[in-house]
């Protein structure tokens, strides 16, 4: 990964802002169904200029195959291996529902919005990945009530690969 | 259907459609839990499965797709992206010896 600086933390660690912009956070909104949440996350990196509006049918496709649920309210849906070329640059995006939306029997919080033709974003979804393993952070997440706090949240440790 | 003895898996491959999020997350968890082994944990998409790979993990839904690209490796399916009983068993395997079957 990155070569270790003299200013260790700032220039090692994965700047999350780059992937996932303020802008493509939403909090405290509602949809009525697990394809309205899609549409909802998948037109968010639209809007950030990372994929071109067909690659939200992929979005909804590949949660018809298999749900992108994850556990702990979240689902991390994505394209399907066929829509990667309408991918235009690696992106994230967040969008919270406190009320949850049924996710094929499934309660999800957390949408969390994948657009990646390269490995840009690994290190994020690590960060995920450990934080949801953890019940009080993966919980902190869920009731986030400041972009700052989810960007704090997603921001991987610097002393974990 | 096809297994392995625990002490021959080199390389656990971990695949999903797109290997762009859910086997990513999946296999840094099992990446941070085999710590320390000598394995090597790679997320893949389910057509795109590297010919070296010992053993396959992938989402039950995708399992026959997996089984097409590589019929003669042990694939195991789970349905928990976190927490799956099927996942604990490989990786308890690993690190306690035992084998692995497809």
């Amino acid at each position: 990964m990155a070569e270790p600086t003299e200013t260790a933390t700032e220039e090692q660690s994965v700047v999350v802002t780059d992937l996932l912009a303020p802008a493509s956070i939403v909090l405290g909104t509602t949809a009525s169904d697990w394809e309205a949440a899609v549409r909802l996350v998948g037109g968010l990196l639209v809007a950030a200029g990372a994929a071109a509006p067909e690659y939200v049918d992929r979005m909804i496709e590949r949660e018809h195959s298999v749900s992108t649920f994850v556990g702990e309210g979240v689902a991390i849906p994505h394209g399907t291996l066929a829509g990667k070329d309408l991918i235009v640059k690696d992106a994230l995006s967040f969008v919270q529902f406190p009320e949850g939306v049924d996710w094929h029997g499934d309660r999800v919080v957390i949408c969390i919005g994948i657009a990646a033709g390269g490995n840009g974003h690994v290190p994020i979804l690590a960060q995920l990945a450990e934080l949801l393993m953890d019940e009080e952070r993966a919980a902190a997440l869920r009731n986030a009530s400041s972009i700052d706090e989810v960007i704090e949240l997603m921001t991987p440790d610097p002393e974990t690969d | 259907m096809p297994s392995i003895e625990s002490t021959d898996v080199k390389k656990l491959v971990i695949a999903c459609d797109a290997g762009m999020g859910s086997s990513v997350m999946l296999a840094s968890n099992v990446k941070k839990q085999l710590k320390g082994t000598s394995v090597i944990v790679e997320h893949t998409p389910v057509d795109h499965i590297p010919a070296d790979a010992d053993v396959v993990m992938c989402h039950a839904g995708l399992a026959e797709r997996a089984r097409k690209t590589r019929p003669d490796m042990v694939i195991v399916p789970f349905r928990l992206f976190m927490g799956d009983p099927a996942v604990t068993k490989v990786i308890n395997a690993i690190k306690n010896g035992g084998t692995i079957d497809g």
